[in-house]
């Protein structure tokens, strides 16, 4: 019994320094690596629109960010937008919008958020709680972004998690107006190395860039190698170094925009994963924004994109 | 085993050849033949191990004394993951460029057979000093092992050496899948093992 209590007191002590020592380097590091990963989403964002070193932001790119929440109302479900618009005072703001369950335009409001406060999920809630009814709770789902040049619509940015292999797989999917897939990039995975790590490479990834929403929407893997040709012109996209000429590029891009995505070898169900992940994110996407497109015409609600 | 006699220059090598973590020990055998694809995976791997080892071992070397024998496995996962955590919030929040290539092997480490048997076999019963040293020596003798698995592997398998195309052609795609890395370690342990007995052989003749 003694040598219970002893082995129990052991682990306790030794988990609570464990506990101590991990909490203590979370407090020092977290502030700089949110701040790291907020860099590197900003670049992802933009590397996805096609700007880089090379080829700086277009100064009048504006980048919208749409917050979507699912709102408990006592018996009810209702969907929430927190939108961009122009605020009675004329400057730039945020204006809640809720649907009901079949995107019907149900009721909006103007929130007191600007939108650097908007980036942090903390000053929402207390934005929201200012007008939400008593009783109703609203549950965060996911942001979008939409990228506008002047009042034109470029592109969604789709920012999203999905199951990999072993663990969630974070990744942001870029889409032009019409849906079709602009590219695609992987933030944060956990896969094996070697192996299903290399959805990370251009040669995968690139595989969806093209792809139109017909296609996306049947997409699936086949286990055959990739051809030659096919994984030269998908590492050189983007480079402008392919050894390729523009119209043996052209004619490889026709010649494998219907192509179904090349599994990785050695990794299919990582293939599978990321390959079902983006399907589902753009159907659902493709989904959600034409409902509130509609809904936003309807309730006459006018927005920044 | 009482503690260690060995000087800190044998306590490295040792770790290197005569107790190699992969050719001689065959431990983490999993990390082995699935990561060592390339050069750039076995170097990565083994530098996150290298530390994670290193730190575990003077970890345990200096709270010997305080560990009950009945917990020690559990008081050894707790070490090494407690480590494996720190360095990868530190290198996510002050190295971002490191943590991008290195993040994924970093969080992989934690159920790494070597470094709970080293903390076992040596740093309970050593010194701090002589822990850091056959840590270090163990860190590289696996890297060592992994950097010479991956470059065969990625030579043989895709042509290339360290993404640079060497050969032009693939010569066999086989060795990139994992069940390569097993025919691949066989070997190399009977090569270990022949140069051993050859050595074993000179120095009696010597004698």
């Amino acid at each position: 019994m003694k040598e219970i209590i002893r082995i129990t007191i052991a682990l306790t002590l030794s988990c609570l320094l464990a506990g101590l020592v991990i909490g203590t380097t979370f407090i020092f590091t977290a502030k700089a690596k949110q701040h790291n990963e907020h860099l590197n989403v900003q670049q992802t964002m933009l590397g996805l629109l096609g700007y880089g070193p090379q080829r700086p932001a277009a100064p009048e790119l504006q980048l919208h960010q749409v917050h979507r929440y699912i709102v408990k109302h006592i018996e009810t479900m209702r969907m929430g937008y927190m939108l961009p618009a122009r605020c009675s005072g004329g400057g730039p703001g945020y204006v809640w919008v809720e649907l009901d369950l079949n995107g019907e335009f149900l009721d909006r409001h103007e929130l007191a958020l600007t939108p650097e406060a908007a980036l942090s999920a903390d000053d929402r809630k207390k934005a929201l709680a200012g007008i939400l009814d008593p009783g109703a709770e609203a549950d965060f789902a996911d942001t979008m972004i939409i990228a506008c040049l002047g009042d034109r619509r470029t592109a969604y940015l789709l920012p999203g998690e999905f199951p990999g292999f072993k663990t969630f797989i974070k990744a942001m999917v870029a889409l032009d107006a019409d849906f079709q897939l602009l590219g695609l990039e992987v933030i944060e995975h956990e896969e094996d190395p070697g192996l299903g790590g290399e959805i990370t490479q251009d040669y995968f990834k690139n595989q969806f860039v093209g792809k139109s929403f017909e296609k996306i929407k049947r997409l699936t893997v086949i286990k055959e190698p990739l051809p030659p040709d096919y994984e030269r012109y998908l590492k050189s996209m983007g480079l402008g170094n392919s050894g390729l000429s523009e119209s043996e590029a052209a004619d490889i891009r026709q010649r494998y925009k219907e192509q179904d995505i090349h599994a990785l070898t050695g990794a299919t169900i990582s293939s599978a994963a990321v390959t079902n992940g983006v399907k589902a994110m753009v159907k659902k996407f493709a989904y959600r924004i034409q409902i509130l497109d509609q809904a936003l015409a309807d309730g006459d609600v006018k927005v920044l994109f | 085993m009482a503690a260690t006699t060995k000087t800190n220059t044998q306590l490295v090598v040792n770790g290197l050849l005569n107790e190699n973590p992969i050719f001689r020990l065959a431990l983490s055998m999993c990390p082995a033949v699935g990561i060592s694809t390339t050069v750039a995976n076995g170097l990565l791997l083994g530098v996150a191990v290298l530390f994670v080892q290193v730190f575990s071992s003077c970890t345990i070397a200096l709270i010997k004394d305080h560990i009950h024998p009945r917990i020690r496995i559990p008081t050894y996962t707790l070490t090494i993951a407690t480590w494996v955590t720190v360095i990868d919030l530190v290198l996510a929040a002050y190295l971002p460029v490191a943590y991008k290539a290195m993040g994924i092997f970093v969080r992989l480490i934690v159920a790494f057979a070597i470094i709970t048997m080293r903390l076992e076999v040596f740093a309970c019963r050593n010194t701090v000093a002589a822990s850091f040293w056959d840590g270090v020596g163990m860190g590289f003798g696996f890297m060592f092992g992994m950097v010479t698995l991956g470059a065969v592997r990625e030579v043989m398998g895709m042509g290339t050496l360290l993404g640079y195309d060497v050969l032009g052609f693939r010569p066999m795609l086989f060795f990139v899948l994992p069940a390569a890395g097993f025919f691949l370690v066989g070997f190399m342990m009977a090569m270990f093992n022949y140069v051993e007995t050859l050595y074993n052989r000179r120095a009696k003749r010597g004698s």
